[in-house]
């Protein structure tokens, strides 16, 4: 016997049929703009286009020097690379600084003044310090990880509550056990938060990045698409860029749920 | 008194202690003036030892500092660094308040009402992902080079979080607050006006100061990619002149700008909606 039924509660079929009618007027009206001419088709192509372009490009290089799936797989690989690398520096830097006067006094003003630079700005200077390939995406992309990552940690661990940490001092905790036992499960739900917010600044300025320097990626897909006035294949590198971002969180939203799964939120 | 997070309220008091060394090491002004004082020797020693090997791709400090003062008084393309300024800032109001105006309203409403949530909400979730800066070749294609295709990506980038928050804040209202002024005899006009618009507006009002970070990040991207003026005008100028201590100028002054709209931003959700709880937070 369980302890609780499960309670139904019904949508009515309106609810049901109007995502789908939402969505699908959506994509016709857009096929008919662009098929009837009120958008020229120089500035807007029709889904059926983009469709169409999609499939030709998983099997045809040109005219962009590469397949779709290897510009996917160039975007992934950076951005993943900056993200992994913003976690590792991040986290354990806001959670420092959350509970170690000494780390958030010598951290604290640096991250301060670096804070509301944007990471776009960064991508000149970073072409001068890495040039175009690799090392200057992941260094953007971390910048632009390791924000969100920071604030995230330091706002969990300061959040934890004052009455367990004073208890623990009467017990004659010390300041690293506290640390180590108390503020990091606390701040954990907090951190996990961290994960998906650094992972959409990391996808938002691997595109920043990849439209002001790249030979491939996503975002080059994007430029190349202007550059050649083909509607289409920027329509078609958003739509990638929008459905990639997408899958990651979803796997991350799932990762993060089997993490947490212990842990009461 | 001072009441955490936890709605706890805890004592605070300080004992007077006698200043030794150790004590003074830890305090946090000491260790804050280090912290600047090794930030900077540490960028202007980086930077002397970079220069010595001839190449240029880090300014030193005082190097900025007067690409500043330059830029202050000599014209680039026309405009005066305030010009230059105010150009950036204005595109970013400009954006930012059409998305506001926009997407708050929806966001409420999505949240309250159901058959408006099915319509609006499928089309929300298809265009979310895209990342604003994705739009931006798109809006060149619609709106060549101008100011409407900058204003137009800044729409498109404060739109997201805007609606969000709103959407989210009215759905995460404590439902206990609900059942208080139903008790009281309140209607549905009631419980809207008194419950869920106070209650969500501390959410609101953070999604606004995220739109506004997303808001710099995205008039940056569309000036760096085209523009004739605005701070990404200077920056890319920088660059094409291998300037260094121009583009980390431009930099250290959006850095400035963007953290002066922040403030406001704060004051002013101090001013209107006093009652939003303290969260100790950078």
């Amino acid at each position: 016997m369980t302890a609780y039924r499960e309670v139904r509660v019904r949508t009515p079929l309106a609810l049901k049929i109007l995502p789908v009618l939402s969505i699908a007027s959506f994509f016709f009206l857009w096929e008919f703009v662009v098929r009837s001419g009120i958008v020229p088709s120089t500035m807007l192509a029709a889904p059926s286009d983009v469709a169409r372009l999609f499939v030709v490009k998983l099997t045809q290089a040109d005219p962009d020097g590469a397949l779709l799936q290897e510009h996917a797989w160039v975007s992934i690989q950076e951005a993943f690379t900056g993200y992994f690398l913003s976690l590792a520096v991040g986290i354990p830097l806001g959670l420092a600084m959350g509970w170690f006067v000494m780390a958030e006094g010598l951290a604290r003003p640096v991250f301060e003044i670096i804070r509301p630079i944007p990471p776009v700005a960064w991508i000149p200077l970073t072409i001068f310090w890495f040039g175009i390939g690799l090392p200057g995406k992941v260094f953007i992309i971390f910048l632009g990880g390791l924000v969100p990552c920071v604030i995230n940690a330091y706002v969990g661990v300061k959040m934890t509550n004052p009455t367990l940490i004073q208890m623990a001092r009467t017990y004659g905790a010390s300041d690293w056990q506290i640390f180590r036992q108390l503020c990091i499960p606390s701040a954990l739900p907090m951190v996990f938060g961290a994960l998906q917010i650094a992972l959409a600044c990391c996808w938002t300025n691997l595109v920043a990045a990849e439209l002001l320097a790249a030979d491939a990626g996503l975002g080059f897909l994007i430029t190349m698409g202007r550059r050649l006035a083909m509607p289409e294949m920027v329509v078609l590198g958003m739509v990638m860029v929008g459905l990639t971002g997408a899958v990651i969180g979803v796997v991350i939203d799932c990762v993060e749920k089997r993490l947490l799964a212990g842990i009461r939120r | 008194m001072s009441s955490s997070i936890a709605n706890e309220t805890t004592c605070s008091f300080t004992d007077r202690r006698p200043w030794t060394l150790r004590r003074v090491l830890k305090t946090r002004p000491f260790l804050y003036a280090v912290s600047l004082f090794c930030f900077f020797y540490g960028w202007d020693f980086l930077a002397r030892s970079l220069g010595a090997e001839g190449s240029s791709s880090l300014a030193r400090p005082l190097e900025v500092l007067a690409a500043l003062v330059d830029l202050w008084d000599n014209e680039l393309a026309e405009l005066k660094l305030l010009g230059h300024i105010w150009a950036s800032t204005q595109r970013v109001l400009i954006g930012f308040s059409i998305a506001a105006v926009l997407a708050v309203p929806i966001g409420l409403a999505m949240a309250l009402n159901r058959t408006v949530n099915a319509i609006v909400k499928p089309l929300f979730d298809l265009l979310k992902p895209m990342p604003p800066i994705s739009w931006i070749s798109i809006s060149i294609l619609w709106f060549g080079i101008d100011e409407t295709s900058k204003v137009f990506i800044i729409v498109i980038g404060t739109f997201v979080p805007c609606l969000l928050n709103a959407y989210n804040g009215v759905r995460l209202v404590e439902p206990e607050l609900y059942d208080v002024i139903r008790m009281l005899g309140g209607n549905r006009r009631d419980e809207i006006l008194h419950v869920c618009f106070p209650a969500s507006f501390p959410a609101i009002f953070a999604g606004l100061q995220i739109s506004m970070s997303s808001a710099w990040t995205c008039v940056l991207a569309a000036e760096l990619v085209s523009a004739r003026s605005g701070l990404g005008y200077i920056i890319v100028q920088g660059m094409n002149l291998s300037d260094p201590a121009m583009v980390m100028g431009g930099m250290a002054v959006i850095a400035v700008v963007a953290y002066g709209t922040t403030l406001l931003l704060t004051a002013l959700e101090r001013h209107l909606c006093p009652w939003k709880r303290k969260i100790a937070g950078l």
